[in-house]
Formats: structure tokens, sequence, C-alpha cells
């Protein structure tokens, strides 16, 4: 039996090469999907291996929990969620008592700038794909051990750098060279002092060594509390400069926590510990990716499973006069069904093995394409011998689920009913139709409750159980079970539509074309399943591309409408390093000509309100703001007149946040850093009245000496006053410099509440207020918006302004056109990978209906002889298998439109606050896809309609 | 085709019927009274050693207006040769002529034509288009060559065939005979020079056959059309104006007007090879 099996096979091996390709697709997506993940998780591995290297990690002990962005927060202030634990942040001071701790090689905080630009000799700015470019502070004293100097060494002065091999690379700087460093607040000048490699490629980043006070510096300016950090790194000494060993990791880890003073709020972990736990996160953020591969994967193997059912179904038909053959001579319903079982695993295991092959390809392509785009990755690809199994597992899997069905058939038809060509009617579709309605109803309500959580405000419904249900579910999990039930639940209720779907959509086409249109319409209602499974694999594909369709679509509209409708400036200036826009471009922009008005957001650092920061940005801004730059959308109050008259103007995500009413009294409190005038002036006193009595000893001495006549000991001395006169006239004066905290503390009203989209999460006060509260160094100027004169030539002005900041490189200027542009930029990036995404789906999906056609085809070969001998055409056949496939593709298409529009619908209402305010469906992208959906059906008719007519119009009717 | 007046078919009923001349409708110039010749037709398959003649230089013509039988026994070729002459197959050698156009020689795109104006078929079995209503796939050849329909002699085929209240049915709520009478009706209906029927009663009972073979009969006598019927029982060849018997891709007999027992004893007489036909 299982010899005829293995005949068979090789015979109709040309036919299984469709199902072959299906297995194949499906199987690489799967090992695609493991091998990609493995070669993320060894790539962020090995980075954090190398840029988290320290053998002992001491962080705060205390997790620190969020409360107030338990609902996702706001993405505006650039805070990662990362979803891994928080800890209390650690005195720096605590470096000094670590230091001491026995077996300590070195204790420090490791500052790292981003934002930075470098620029190459030639003055061009070095680009990186996406990734940052980062100054890590590390020097002779407080090295980076996974960092080893190839040529040259550490910086040692604040215009030196040292760069990673990558950075020299792609810049062409060489030890020795000039080079600029652009950093928040302008661009230094500096010279290249080693190049360093490290173990881990850094996936495209550019690192640049700088000595740790410049690194400090810098990374002060941003933060907060620039005395506190997250977490001090340790080497230890036991290895002579190697990496400890766990156990040695720990032991050390034990003395120090041992030597923590326990007001410190700090506790000490091993590196090992450190980096899993920051590894797992990373990884964890990373891990979205490989779900998005395995929903193709999914829809490829559904579509698969079915071709080989439709295939198996074709052999199936066509050998059963065999099959009944062998049931009369004796042969057993298992054996028959061996015979085709043998077939599907042989396929399967074919189907698998080129699939675990294509897969590992994709990965390793994608890698060396990321690479030569400029962001290389080390870690390994090779799938692992588990990857192989499973994907070879569920290759055969989904061959042999597919096959059994009409291996059964085979296996236990009756002789006599095998001898005959009919063909079982079909299992009616209202059950299962029905319960696919009850999913898609149970889908759309909650749904709609998702909605109804996210537009209300405040409570959704007016029953307390609800609302205390609402708040325990949020809105997450609603969308994602109502998406679920409503896929599950149209893919049931499919069989039951195709017969309406046939007539509706058939309306044209038999209106058209009478005659075919018609045949066609009805043919899909003959098998209702099949047609329905098949449109399946389109519904799901384009359900997920047109949801994000819309999605995307409306980021794009709110970013527009934010500007059509509120931006009244012409120009908005940007930097990229950190937000800051470095005072030398600030006035540069300012003294260009034609500007009638300038108006600059400072940022406050460190407020807090009633005691607490805000989940967002506190900024200063001119009177003007509200007039010259963006119409306010007032929820409540006037924001022009709160502006004016000193109170604060809140937005609303964090008026809500907060509970915080117009009239609101708040407490505003900031902690500055300045310069103690008294203090300094006294250091320099003292340090003056030091020098006089020095002196004034020495001159005692030197006239002793004269009056004795020694004249080597008063030339001696004489010396010494005039080193002591010269090094008090070097000494350089900021080291008298005393700083103190200042303290200001006012309580301010809430003025207006407003909910412009880029304000949603911004608290805005005057610039008086401003300077009362901060200083300048806690306060730089993140945005500036431009107007310009009446009459001036737009473009022109852009460049003049282009030109003032050039020097700057981080610094850039954009009309309004370009603002709104750069969100649609990164969404159309995004929408690009949907579109392949999309691309493939489709040539899934062409695969589905060409076998479905294929084997509709061989079951009406009869049929279509008739047809032909009554006078219908070729291309009259063409035109009617045609139209079916155009049907079936529409029909899922339609399908897929629906549940995808509305599943963007509700996605946007739910994110309406975080920025989605716009709703946009993207008409001509869904008008596109439908007529892709036809061309899509027609070229799947192509080849069933070709093997349709190769058949004899003779062997078709002949009643042999 | 000449077009009929129910006075004319009842003339044509009494005065020709018994005469099985081709019929010459008055007011059409003389139409060839031959509808369908084949000339040396050869038809074999394989080659070599494996060699089968189905037909050998066999030359027959099809008179207009008559039902013609062809009997013989299995692969005495009279499948071939209907086949040949109705454009399914294509001969070996030889030619294929239906109202005076060379069949043989036609490609696709004429042959598809042809069936569409000259030529009608009824089928064993597997006559319809399961989709399709029995009203629509009597419609199907009209509208597939996009030909207006003549109403008033829908009706009156379908008041032959006995099918008014069978009309909106689907094939699979009809019977084999049924179904049949569907099939005939559609042949009927783009009124084609010759139908060509293929065992039309092999799969029926014996009184749903004479339903049918009474309706091709009827067809013949009233609108005078021409039918060439492939079949092996003598019953349903006893219908036919003229019956030819081919053996071995010739054709050994032709009768005119034979009846049932005139059949029989052909077969008789052609041995015991044949003598299943007879039972």
């Amino acid at each position: 039996m299982i010899r005829i099996g293995l005949r068979d096979a090789r015979s109709h091996f040309r036919r299984f090469a469709m199902s072959i390709i299906a297995i194949a697709l499906g199987v690489a997506f799967v090992v695609g999907s493991f091998c990609f993940r493995e070669m993320m998780n060894n790539q962020v591995s090995e980075m954090m291996a190398t840029n988290s290297d320290h053998d002992v990690y001491v962080r705060g002990s205390d997790e620190v929990t969020d409360d107030d962005s338990s609902d996702g927060g706001s993405s505006d202030t650039g805070q990662s969620d990362s979803g891994a634990t928080e800890y209390n942040t650690i005195s720096i001071d605590l470096t000094d008592a670590i230091s001491k701790v026995d077996g300590v090689e070195d204790a420090s905080v490791t500052y790292s700038v981003s934002g930075v630009v470098l620029v190459d000799a030639n003055g061009d700015a070095v680009a990186t794909m996406g990734s940052p470019t980062m100054a890590t502070g590390f020097s002779a004293d407080h090295p980076w051990r996974s960092a080893t100097f190839t040529s040259g060494t550490y910086p040692t002065a604040d215009d030196e750098i040292a760069l990673h091999s990558f950075a020299a690379e792609k810049s062409g700087l060489k030890v020795g060279d000039k080079a600029k460093v652009v950093y928040s607040d302008g661009p230094k000048d500096v010279t290249v002092t080693g190049i360093f490699a490290t173990d881990a490629t850094q996936a495209g980043a550019i690192v640049i060594g700088v000595t740790p006070s410049v690194a400090k510096h810098y990374s002060d300016l941003t933060n907060d509390e620039p005395d506190k950090t997250g977490r001090i790194g340790v080497y230890g000494s036991a290895n002579g400069g190697k990496p400890l060993t766990d156990a040695q990791q720990t032991e050390l880890a034990d003395r120090i926590n041992a030597a923590l003073p326990a007001d410190a709020h700090a506790h000490a972990i091993t590196g090992d510990a450190y980096r899993d736990e920051a590894t797992k996160s990373t990884q964890d953020a990373l891990g979205f990716v490989q779900p998005l591969i395995l929903i193709f994967a999914v829809i490829a193997l559904f579509v698969g499973s079915f071709i080989i059912a439709n295939t198996f179904s074709m052999i199936v038909r066509e050998s059963m006069r065999g099959y009944a053959l062998l049931r009369s001579i004796g042969a057993s319903p298992m054996q028959v069904f061996s015979t085709v079982i043998v077939q599907a695993v042989l396929l399967g295991l074919v189907g698998s093995g080129l699939g675990i092959g294509l897969g590992w390809g994709m990965v390793e392509l994608i890698v060396a394409v990321m690479a030569y785009m400029g962001t290389p990755l080390s870690g390994a690809i090779a799938p692992s011998a588990t990857d192989m199994i499973a994907g070879l597992i569920v290759g055969l899997v989904v061959t042999l689920v597919g096959a059994s069905l009409p291996a059964r058939r085979a296996a236990f038809a009756p002789p006599i009913q095998a001898m005959n060509e009919t063909v079982n009617p079909e299992k009616p579709v209202a059950p299962r139709g029905v319960a696919g309605a009850v999913l898609c109803v149970l889908g759309a309500a909650t749904w709609l409750w998702t909605a109804r959580i996210a537009l209300a405000d405040g409570d959704p419904t007016s029953i307390d159980a609800l609302n205390r249900f609402a708040a325990w579910t949020g809105t997450g999990w609603p969308l994602g079970v109502g998406a679920g039930l409503l896929v599950i639940g149209v893919i049931m209720l499919g069989p039951a539509l195709v017969g309406p779907a046939g007539v509706v959509l058939g309306w044209i086409p038999s209106h058209v074309f009478p005659v075919t249109g018609r045949l066609a319409s009805r043919n899909l209602a003959r098998s209702k399943r099949r047609t329905a499974n098949t449109a399946a694999a389109l519904f799901v594909g384009i359900a997920i591309v047109s949801c994000l369709g819309v999605v995307a679509s409306s980021a794009k509209a709110s970013v527009a409408s934010i500007v059509d409708t509120g931006l009244k400036a012409d120009f908005a200036v940007f930097s990229a390093s950190s937000g800051q826009i470095p005072e030398g471009a600030e006035q540069a922009i300012r003294d260009v000509d034609g500007l009638k008005s300038v108006s600059a957001n400072r940022f406050i650092l460190g407020a807090k309100f009633d005691g607490e920061r805000v989940q967002g940005m506190t900024f200063a801004a001119q009177d003007t703001l509200f007039t010259d730059v963006f119409a306010p959308e007032a929820k409540a109050g006037n924001a022009d007149e709160a502006l004016r008259g000193g109170q604060l103007v809140v937005g609303q995500t964090i008026a809500e946040d907060r509970g915080w009413n117009v009239g609101d009294k708040v407490r505003v409190t900031t902690e500055n850093t300045v310069v103690d005038e008294d203090a300094t002036a006294k250091a320099q006193a003292d340090y003056q009245a030091s020098i006089q009595a020095q002196i004034a000893t020495l001159q005692t001495q030197l006239q002793r000496q004269t009056a004795a006549r020694d004249i080597a000991g008063a030339q001696d001395t004489a010396a010494k006053i005039q080193q002591v006169t010269d090094d008090a006239k070097n000494v350089d004066p900021a080291s008298f410099v005393k700083t103190k905290t200042v303290k200001v503390d006012k309580e301010l009203t809430v003025g207006a509440i407003i909910s412009n989209n880029v304000y949603r999460t911004c608290v805005i006060m005057n610039d008086e207020l401003g300077d009362e509260l901060g200083t300048k160094q806690t306060m730089f100027t993140t945005m500036m918006y431009l107007v310009a004169e009446p009459g001036q030539d737009v473009n022109d002005l852009q460049e003049r302004l282009k030109d003032a900041v050039k020097s700057y490189y981080v610094v850039s200027v954009m009309n309004r056109d370009e603002y709104k542009s750069t969100m649609s930029s990164m969404v159309d990036q995004i929408l690009l990978i949907l579109y392949a995404l999309l691309a493939l789906s489709i040539v899934i999906a062409i695969f589905g209906i060409v076998n479905t056609l294929a084997l509709s085809v061989s079951e009406r070969t009869r049929e279509i002889g008739l047809l032909r001998a009554i006078g219908t055409s070729r291309g009259q056949v063409r035109g009617m298998l045609g139209i079916e496939a155009a049907i079936i593709s529409v029909f899922g298409t339609l399908l897929g439109l629906a549940v995808g529009v509305a599943a963007g619908v509700v996605i946007r209402a739910v994110y309406a606050s975080q920025g989605l305010e716009v709703l946009s469906i993207p008409w001509d992208q869904i008008g596109a896809f439908l007529i892709l959906s036809i061309l899509v059906g027609l070229i799947a008719s192509v080849s069933p309609a070709s093997r349709a007519l190769k058949q004899p119009v003779l062997d078709a009717v002949s009643s042999e | 085709m000449g077009r009929h007046s129910a006075k004319h078919v009842r003339q044509l009923r009494s005065s020709e019927t018994q005469t099985g001349q081709p019929d010459r409708t008055p007011g059409t110039a003389q139409p060839d009274p031959v509808v369908a010749r084949a000339v040396d037709l050869t038809k074999t398959y394989g080659g070599g050693d494996s060699q089968v003649v189905a037909l050998d230089h066999v030359n027959v013509e099809f008179a207009r207006g008559a039902m013609t039988a062809i009997m013989g026994p299995s692969g005495s070729g009279k499948s071939t040769l209907m086949h040949c002459m109705a454009g399914l197959d294509t001969p070996t050698s030889g030619q294929v002529f239906v109202e005076g156009l060379e069949v043989s020689a036609m490609g696709q795109k004429q042959l598809t034509n042809l069936r569409r104006q000259q030529i009608g078929f009824i089928f064993q079995s597997f006559n319809l288009v399961p989709t399709l209503s029995a009203e629509e796939n009597i419609l199907l050849p009209l509208q597939i060559a996009g030909k207006p329909i003549d109403r008033a002699w829908f009706n009156q085929v379908v008041h032959v065939v006995g099918l008014e209240q069978r009309l909106t049915h689907r094939p699979s709520q009809l019977s084999g005979g049924q179904q049949q009478r569907v099939a005939c009706a559609r042949a009927m209906m783009a009124r084609p020079s010759v139908i060509f029927a293929d065992e039309p009663t092999g799969n029926l009972d014996s009184r749903s056959s004479r339903e049918v073979l009474g309706f091709l009969k009827q067809s013949v006598r009233e609108y005078g059309q021409s039918i060439v019927m492939v079949t092996h029982d003598p019953r349903a060849a006893s219908y036919a104006d003229r019956v030819l018997v081919l053996a071995d891709g010739r054709i050994t007999r032709d009768l005119n007007h034979p009846s049932y027992d005139d059949i029989l004893e052909v077969f008789a007489g052609e041995g015991d090879e044949d003598g299943d036909y007879a039972a």
C-alpha cells in the first residue's frame, strides 16, 4: 500500500507544487520568526554583555511604581515604557563608599548623552539609520572594560574624544583628526585621541567616548536630579581586570551591600543578574515582532492546509475508481487511507524542509540588508535544532490535517458509489452561520463597549458595577477580545454569507455578462465552505492591513489638522539633540531679517506641582503663544488671558490626571542649583587672605635673611614669594565657585484647560513666572515658532533661517508642510512594511484561489465540456472562471475591509486622547484594495481556466 | 431551417412522413437535401502495432428533416462517426461538412460558431448545468450566443415536451426522463440545422425512453428537424427514418424505415456477436 502511495505521489508531483509552496511559505514564516527572535535576542544579550559589563550594579532598593501612567501615560516625555521594573534613584556620592570596599577596582556612574551629532573632517554630519549617536563617559581611571583601544588612547581633556570602530569607519576619522561633536548647546571642536572596538556590534549606533566630566555635564542638563543616578557600576579586581565569575560577583555584591549605608536606599546586585533582567526587558520590548510574523505564518498555514485539502480532494476524486478497485479486491479502508497519507507525509516533509531553508534565508537576507543600510547585527542567525523540528512538525501536522478528510473519503466511500461520479451535497451551513453571527455580534458589542469607555468623559455608564468593570478592564482587553471574536465569528459566518454575497456581488457581472456572470455567481454557492475558506485568507490579511491603514491615516490627519487648524506660525524650529536649541542658534534665528515674531518655549526642569512632577512637560512661553503660534482649544477658561495674567494653562490629559479644574490653586516648587554669591566671595576672600598670610610670612623671613646676610637663603625666599604670587594669579576662579540649592515655592492658579493636541501633556506659564521658577541652567529652549513679516517670500526666508543655524547641525527649521510631514513620513515607513505584508498575504491568497478554482474546475469537467458543446466560447469559459475568482476575492476583501476599518475606528477612538484626534478613513486606499482584489481574482483564474480549456470537449461529454 | 406555419406542419405530417424524403419547404429556395455529410472519413487511434481503426473510409450523407439512427456494436465506430460529424473529434483524414461548411477544417472559434448556429446536442447523461433552472438551461444556448429569444417558439417547445410546470426546477429536482426532455427542448430551442443525440435514452426506463423518442420524432415530423442519433437500442432505432449499421469502422447496412422486427432481424443475422443487442 505504501508503495502505491509513493508511486501516486510521484505521478501527482506536479500537482503538489502549489501545496509545497504554501507549506514552505508557512513554515518559512514560523522558522523565520523564531530565527529572527533568536537573532535579536542574541544581539541584545551581546550588546548587554558589552555595554553593561560591570561585575556588580548598585541601584535603588525600592521598586517605584508609576501610578500616574497606568493608562498608557504620555509618550511626549520620551520616557521609555520598557516594562522593566523601575527602582528609586540613588545618590552618586555612594561611589566613594563603594570604592572603599575591598575588591572593588572602580565604582562609577556611566553617563551617556544621546542626541549628539558627530561631524567628520569635511564638516558633514555622520548619519545613522535610525540608530542613536551617543557620547559615553569613560577614562583611564573609570574605564570601559569591554572597549579595547585599537589605536590611540582615552580622551583626557574636554576637547578630546575616542571613537568606536564603527563610528570611525562611518566618519572616516583617524587618531589625531579634528572633528566636531554637536551637543545640546552647540558644536564643539574636538580631537580624536583613540579608536576602540567592542565585542558586540552596536547595531548601527555611533558611540563616542568622552571624558566622564563632559558626559556628566551634558547628562545633568536634562536630568531633574543631577546628584542622583539610577545605578552605579562596579568593576571587581579579583580577576585582575577580567570579568568576575558569577560566584565572585555574588561575593562582591554581598560585601558592597554590607558597606552601603542603611539610609541610602541602595542595593547591590550581580552584573549577571542585572544583565539578565535588562536583556529580558529589552527582548520583551522587541517581542512584538514575532507575533506579527506569526500572524502571517498562521495565514499561510491556514491557506496551506486547505490548498492541501483541495489538492488531495482532486487527487482522490480522480483516483476513486482505483481505490474502488483496491477495495473490491480486498484492501481495507485503512490501507486505502494510508496510500493517501503516505503522499501527504512526503509532501509535508518536502514543504517543511524547503520552508526551513527559506525562513533561514529570509532572516539572513534581512540581516544582510540591515547591514547594508548601516545597522550591522552580530547575533547568530542559524535556526536551532528545536526551531527546525518545530517547523517540520508544524508543516507535517498542517499537511496531515489537510489530507486527512480527503483520505477518509477515499477510504470509506463504498466501492459502488466510488465508481459513480457523484458529488455529495454539502452539509448545511446555517448552524455554523448562526454560531458565527453570534460571535460577530458579541465582538461588535465588545467594540462598542470599548469605544464607549474610550469616548466617555468619566464613567461610561450609569451602572456602578459596569463602571468598575470598565475601570478594571481598561480599553486594551475589550479591544483585543472584540477583535478575536469578530475574526473567528466572520470566518465561521463566512459560508453562510457566500450565498447572499454571490447574489449581491454577482449582480453587476450577471448584468454585464448575462450568462457567464450568472453561472459564475451560482457556482460559488455550490461549495460554500470552500469558497468562504478561500476568501478567509484574504479576509485576515486585508483586515490587518486596512485596520492599520485607518490608524496610520488618522495619525497623519491628526498631525495635519494640528497644523491646519491650530498652527499660526510659519516655521517651527526643533533640535534633534535632547530637544534643546542651543542659545547661539536661538540668537542666530532672532537675527535673521524678515521675522515678525519669534516665540520660544522654554522647558522648566524639575517643577513639582503639589509636590509631584507631572507626566508631561512644563514650559514657559511668551504672552503671544496663543495669539501667534497656536490658537487655543480651551476646554475651560480663557487660555490667552490666563497666560497673560500669570496663571497656569494646563493640558487636558494632565488636568484629568490630577483632577485640576479652572480656579484650583496649585503649589509649584522648583529646586535650582545656583551660584552662592556670598559663599563664593567668602571662598575667594579666604584664599586671598591665606595667600597674603603666606607672603607676609615669607617677607618676614626674607627680611630676617637679608639682615643675616644669608644671600642664598634670601634669593630662595624671594623666588618662593614670586611663586606664591604667580600661583595666586593663575588660580582658576571657578574653583572657588560655591553653589547652593534654591527652592522656589509659589502658589499658582489654574487659569485654563486646553485640549490642543500638542499641549495635552503640557503645563504652560508665561516667561515672567518661568524666570521666577527656573534659572538659566535649568531652563532651555525646546521649540521655537516663527512668524514671517507680511510680504516676505517664505521660501527665501526659510533658506536664510537654515543658513543661520547650519553650523549647529541639529537644529532644523521646518515650514508648515514639513512640520506636517515629520509625522507623515514616519507613518509612511510603517505603511511600507504593511504593504510588504499585504503583498505577501495577496500572494498566499492567490495560491488559495488558484487552488480552489482548480479543484472546482476538476469537479466540473463535464459541465464545462457541456457548456463548450452547446456553444460557449473559450473566452466565455475564461470569463466565467474569472468572475468566480473575482467574486471570491472581492468577498474576502470586503469582509476584511469591514472588520479592519471598524477595528481602525475603534482603535482611533481608544487612542483619541493620545493624539489620534481626527478619524480619517483612507477611502482611496480602500478603493485601491477593492480594485486590486478584482485583479487578484482575475489573475488567479488564468491558470485554472487554461486547464479547463485544455480538456477536450469530447472527453468531458463522452459517456464512457 | 425554414420556418413552418402550423398549417404547413400539418400538411407535411400527412404527406411526407412515409416518404422519408428531405423536408422541402415551399417558399425556401431549394435547400440542400443533405444537411451533413462525411467524405472518405477515416479515424485511427494510436499507431504502429496498437493502431485501432475506428472509421475506415466512411462516406455517408444525412438527410435534412429526417431522423437517422446509427447502430452498431461496441467499438464499431458509431460514436466516433457522430463525434467527428459534430466537430467534437477531428478526423485523421477525410472531410466532414455540415450545411456545406467544412467542419474538419475548423478552428476553435469557428467550431464555437458552428455549435451556436448549426448544431444541437443531446447526451446520454449530464446534459444540464446543475446550477441553472430548467428554463435557464433551455435558453442557455441562445444566451451564450447572445441571440434574441423567441418566446412563442419557447412556449411551443416547452408545451410539446410537457415541461410547463417544471420550468423553475433545478435539474436535481427533475426525473431522468424530464432531464432528457429539458435537454431536447434546449437542443430544439436554437433551431439548429442538425441535432446530434448520443444515446439519448441510454439511462432511461422504457416509458421515459418512449416519451423522449416520441418527442424527437414529433420534432422531425412537425418542424422538419434533422436528427442524427447514436443508439444501440433497436426499439429506439425503430423510431428513425433511416438506420445505419456500423461494424469495424464501415457502414454495413443502410435500412430505410425499418420496423422494430426488421432491425432485430438484422442483428440476429449478424451472428452471435451481436446477440446481446437484441435482448
